[in-house]
């Protein structure tokens, strides 16, 4: 409990944590003024086309803001440490090193769990609250689990983010290979000659809260062959595999 | 080794064992052994990448000794459960988030380690540091980041201190501080293991001399038999390190 409670000062005593809290929470407002411009469109567009209006779910498209922040400050949770030497530390004052890996992983993972379901159900609200008189809004009920699923990949990104500093030691790496596995490699992925195409996007993590949860993927870039079991696996293992190599590497290192 | 009997006959000495540190082909700590008493200052002395600081973050757990060992209090350091009541150290000033305040660079340390936060407020007014303690560490001069470091390894009230370059930076006023920090340390009865450079500073503050060169030891003496046998402790460092001044040996 020592070591979490340190933990957790170190993560709230930097100003820059405050800011990627912002930034994630700030998606709530992107999803206000996406509202926004849909409604102006709406109201500008003849009534013939009104009809047949659609717009993506406001969550998922806001939701790569607190996932590429909290993924960021789970990254920045270990690596600044490496950056200052401060790592000597944290490991001189905790010699088994691996409860220093496990706090961080419980105070960011801990904060993604706070910041993905606000961001994702607040947004859902606004949809809802804004949207629903001219566009299809799918019911609360029906939208539930996937809501739920997609809130957890904040906190799997915040962990993923961890796992790769622990291993990388280096805040650009470990940026870079994030940054790559929300946009590029799904990009590269999508263009891929089928059915390459829709294998790799079924593991995507992008693909995997709407395969856990088995919503129909309207207009989705990703491949849907995982089962739901199968997908929550491969949600975890995003986040376990990285972890796990961290927490392997971290003892035996020189510091 | 959880449960190692207790050695009050080696509470509070330093022991460094055959201890030999290589990074590829380098040898940075090359069977070095001495020990560190209790009740003294003990001078850590030699040349830039003479292996001081491997040896201090070998002692530290925080490196692993190629081969050898490194004990305090008749331990591995590594064994140690809340090791900021047993062994307090400052090896890089420059070593803190630099947006994090004094106050809260502290306060992680001693959560850390289940000590009261009271001891933060107390060490902070040790060092000279309590009407700063709300600022950012890394708007403070090398001087103050220092002193902070010093607070840091005091936290614990540990018997066991380790400083690495702590005068760099100090002002005459905080390098006299320093010097009757170390000798209270030391009659305090702990075991004070201070690296420097500064030799007329360390004439002045040491007991106790530990010379290394190249990884090796050099010589393990008192203040009082280098400067008998060579007129200050100077001409005895640089005598007897002549042959081992080498740079890029270690990291």
């Amino acid at each position: 409990m020592n070591v979490l409670a340190a933990e957790w000062l170190k993560i709230r005593s930097i100003r820059s944590n405050h800011l990627i809290l912002a930034i994630s929470l700030g998606a709530i407002l992107l999803a206000v003024a996406v509202a926004m411009s849909a409604i102006a469109m709406y109201d500008s567009a003849p009534a013939s086309m009104r009809a047949g209006a659609r717009i993506a779910e406001l969550e998922e498209v806001v939701l790569i803001v607190p996932q590429l922040a909290m993924g960021i400050m789970g990254v920045l949770a270990i690596t600044s440490e490496y950056a200052t030497g401060l790592i000597r530390t944290s490991f001189a004052l905790v010699p088994g090193r691996r409860p220093v890996l496990a706090a961080k992983s419980v105070v960011v993972g801990g904060l993604g769990l706070v910041v993905g379901p606000v961001v994702v159900f607040a947004t859902y609200a606004v949809s809802w609250w804004m949207l629903e008189s001219r566009y299809p809004v799918a019911g609360f009920a029906d939208r539930l689990p996937t809501l739920v699923t997609s809130s957890l990949t904040v906190a799997v990104y915040a962990l993923l983010g961890l796992g790769l500093g622990a291993v990388l030691r280096s805040a650009a790496g470990a940026i870079a290979i994030l940054v790559g596995l929300v946009y590029v490699i799904p990009m590269i992925v999508g263009n891929l000659p089928e059915p390459w195409s829709e294998r790799l996007g079924s593991v995507m993590l992008g693909a995997l809260p709407r395969e856990i949860t088995g919503e129909d993927l309207t207009s989705s870039v990703y491949g849907a062959l995982l089962s739901p079991f199968a997908a929550a696996v491969a949600l975890v293992l995003y986040a376990a595999v990285p972890l796990g190599s961290g927490l392997l590497l971290i003892r035996g290192r020189d510091v | 080794m959880c449960g190692a009997p207790a050695f009050p006959d080696r509470e509070g000495v330093i022991e460094v064992k055959q201890l030999t540190k290589r990074y590829g082909r380098a040898r940075a700590v090359d069977d070095l052994s001495f020990t560190v008493q209790p009740g003294h200052v003990t001078g850590f002395l030699g040349p830039n990448g003479a292996g001081k600081s491997t040896t201090m973050r070998l002692i530290l757990g925080l490196d692993t000794p190629t081969s050898g060992e490194a004990l305090v209090n008749g331990r591995r350091y590594a064994t140690l459960g809340r090791p900021l009541h047993e062994v307090g150290a400052l090896l890089d000033a420059n070593a803190l988030h630099p947006t994090r305040s004094a106050y809260n660079h502290l306060l992680w340390m001693a959560r850390s380690n289940g000590i009261d936060p009271v001891r933060v407020a107390e060490v902070l007014e040790q060092v000279g540091l309590a009407g700063v303690a709300r600022k950012k560490a890394g708007g403070f001069s090398l001087g103050m980041k220092q002193r902070l470091g010093i607070a840091a390894a005091l936290l614990g009230d540990p018997g066991v201190l380790l400083f690495d370059e702590p005068v760099n930076g100090l002002d005459p006023d905080g390098v006299r501080w320093i010097r009757d920090l170390m000798r209270s340390l030391a009659a305090e009865g702990r075991t004070v293991l201070l690296s420097s450079h500064l030799m007329s500073e360390m004439a002045l503050t040491a007991d106790r001399i530990v010379i290394v060169g190249r990884g090796r030891l050099i010589v393990e003496t008192s203040v009082k038999d280098l400067t008998e046998r060579y007129d200050s402790l100077e001409s005895a460092y640089l005598a007897l390190t002549a042959g081992s001044v080498e740079y890029g040996a270690a990291r």
